[in-house]
């Protein structure tokens, strides 16, 4: 495998607090995952490559060089930050159209380009709404958009499916996916197992700035299926969505929330818990689901201890 | 990898160099000035900016006698040198220019920014030069308004010999928005709450220009406001613009901070971490 990002035994550290830990490990093309519960390491691991923030100690090389104060690595790289912030007043293309503009493209193939991210995004036609209307998960996929827009051969993606409704969330995963059949190296952050997994089989596990393990998410996913799993989401209509999955064998409970619009569940097998919820989720008008992270923290505990 | 979608044209950037400088800012001001230009900033800085406009109406409605040592010129001048130059200018470059980058990093899209194939610098060019068209274009009219309005108090004979003052007043109003633009830019980028000392130092430390001996030219409201050429007639009036520096000392002096502030600022800013709260 061709590193596509070299990391060489790069520590950073904010004050006396250690992010990363003296990590050796390397990234090539397709799509790998970053997995780690929140606070392991993941952003600073991202924003190491991104240029972001330059190591404490040790070296991050992306394409063959330092990340750090390369920026015209930024032609070969995508960004897509966690941070859910945008220039609210631009609609989503005005938003494409100047990200772009600052890649070097001149107008009309800015243009071209802002049209196909929106196209590969499905925002073509909230492309003239302000980006200060669009919902959570519009936000999330025009923010994908713009990582994508100028065809980087490199992808950082730092959570890209938080807050995105199931359909939405099959989608990016499918374009992600899609991605890395390219060749194109995708570096994808989650702390949930069951989203890394549905796009790749490649993982890094981080811990307290530490790698914890390289490799087969099928490993982990063993691991995983000895703890419920949680899922919230948020529906308009959360009694239909209760009634069409709480006969299900593999939910284990089901809880209303307080604000009324959310329903948490535990479920014993997640894979068919999202495969059933999509039919679900169009009907009783899903619009965000996350899984809370702490059933990964029991896994990192339970892999911790073994 | 792929080749490019048959949908989009050739990628023929020079991917191994960062966007040329002017193209970059050009692209970083574009995005820039709508911003700018409507924000809730620029309603307060219409009203900074312009209310020498609406007074010098109604001093031209309500004062119908003016003393015959005194004109509207005079006036005129004291709005100059005292309302613009001394505080509203500097005012609205401090809220503007220490916002420059501040506004990006609170509002957390410095993301966007840093991740783009170009040098940070051409990111802070982009942003003075958004930041330098939005005020000149709020005080400029308002300065070319009150200038007429005040100055034709008695009649428009003569109006054609003070004109040449109204442009070298107007290149007065660009070199204080560039200087103190650039001084406070170098403070928004140092300090990460620049507001309350940019303050002190506009309304504590510039009180030194009117300090004696060579204390004014510790300051860079001293140079600016021996740009203004033309001086009240009486002493009384006088006392308010203290010591005049000479013109080309006042222009070596202002060109040298703007030089200094600016490189401050952009090394500074290409040299600093900007990490995010999540």
């Amino acid at each position: 495998m061709t590193a596509t990002l070299e990391y060489v035994r790069a520590s950073r550290w904010y004050g006396p607090v250690i992010a990363l830990n003296d990590v050796t490990t390397t990234v090539g093309p397709g799509v790998t995952g970053l997995l780690g519960p929140n606070g392991a390491g993941k952003s600073t691991f991202l924003k190491l490559a991104a240029g972001q923030l330059a190591p404490s100690q040790g070296e991050v090389r992306v394409l063959g060089k330092a990340a750090w104060g390369s920026p015209e690595l930024f032609h070969r790289v995508g960004v897509c930050p966690e941070t859910d912030a945008f220039w609210e007043g631009l609609t989503g293309l005005q938003f494409l159209m100047a990200l772009l503009r600052l890649t070097g493209f001149d107008d009309a193939e800015c243009r071209r380009r802002a049209d196909h991210a929106l196209e590969q995004v499905a925002l073509a036609e909230a492309r003239d709404r302000k980006i200060g209307g669009y919902s959570k998960g519009m936000r999330q996929r025009i923010k994908m958009a713009q990582s994508l827009a100028h065809e980087p051969q490199v992808l950082l993606l730092d959570e890209p499916l938080s807050g995105m409704d199931p359909v939405n969330r099959r989608r990016t995963v499918d374009l992600v996916k899609k991605l890395g059949r390219e060749g194109r190296t995708v570096l994808v952050s989650s702390h949930i197992l069951h989203e890394v997994e549905a796009m790749t089989r490649r993982v890094l596990l981080i811990h307290n700035g530490r790698i914890l393990a390289e490799g087969d998410v099928r490993e982990i996913r063993d691991l995983m299926d000895e703890h419920p799993h949680t899922v919230a989401l948020r529906a308009r209509d959360p009694r239909a969505l209760a009634r069409a999955v709480v006969g299900a064998p593999h939910v284990l409970s089901l809880t209303f929330g307080a604000e009324g619009e959310w329903v948490t569940v535990q479920t014993a097998r997640p894979d068919e818990f999202y495969s059933a919820v999509v039919d679900a989720a169009v009907e009783a008008g899903v619009s965000e689901m996350y899984s809370p992270d702490e059933n990964l923290e029991s896994v990192f505990k339970y892999l911790v201890a073994r | 990898m792929s080749a490019t979608p048959a949908a989009l044209g050739a990628d023929t950037r020079d991917q191994d160099r960062a966007v040329p400088f002017f193209r970059a800012a050009r692209a970083v001001f574009d995005l820039s000035l709508e911003g700018m230009v409507w924000s809730r900033r620029s309603l307060l800085m219409i009203l900074l900016l312009g209310l020498p406009a609406p007074l010098a109406l109604l001093f031209r409605i309500f004062i119908t006698r003016l003393p015959s040592r005194v004109s509207g010129f005079d006036f005129y001048g004291i709005v100059i040198a005292f309302y613009y130059v001394r505080n509203a200018l500097p005012l609205a470059a401090l809220f503007y220019a220490t916002a420059l980058i501040a506004d990006e990093v609170e509002g957390k899209t410095i993301t966007y920014l840093l991740t783009r194939p170009i040098q940070r610098v051409s990111v802070l060019a982009g942003k003075f030069a958004a930041y330098l068209v939005t005020t000149l274009a709020l005080a400029l009219p308002a300065v070319v308004l009150t200038f007429f309005l005040l100055t034709t108090i008695r009649g428009w004979s003569g109006i054609g010999s003070q004109v040449p003052d109204l442009f070298r007043d107007m290149g007065a109003v660009a070199l204080t928005l560039v200087t103190y633009g650039a001084f406070f830019t170098l403070m928004g980028v140092l300090l990460r709450r620049p507001v309350i000392p940019g303050l002190l130092f506009l309304f504590v430390w510039e009180l030194l220009a009117n300090a004696p001996g060579y204390l004014p030219r510790f300051t860079i409201t001293a140079y600016l406001r021996s740009l203004i050429h033309h001086r009240p007639p009486d002493e009384g009036m006088a006392e308010i613009f203290a010591q005049v520096l000479p013109t080309a000392l006042c222009l070596e002096a202002v060109g040298a901070m703007i030089v200094v502030f600016l490189a401050g600022a952009a090394w500074i800013f290409s040299t600093r971490e900007y990490v995010l709260d999540q």
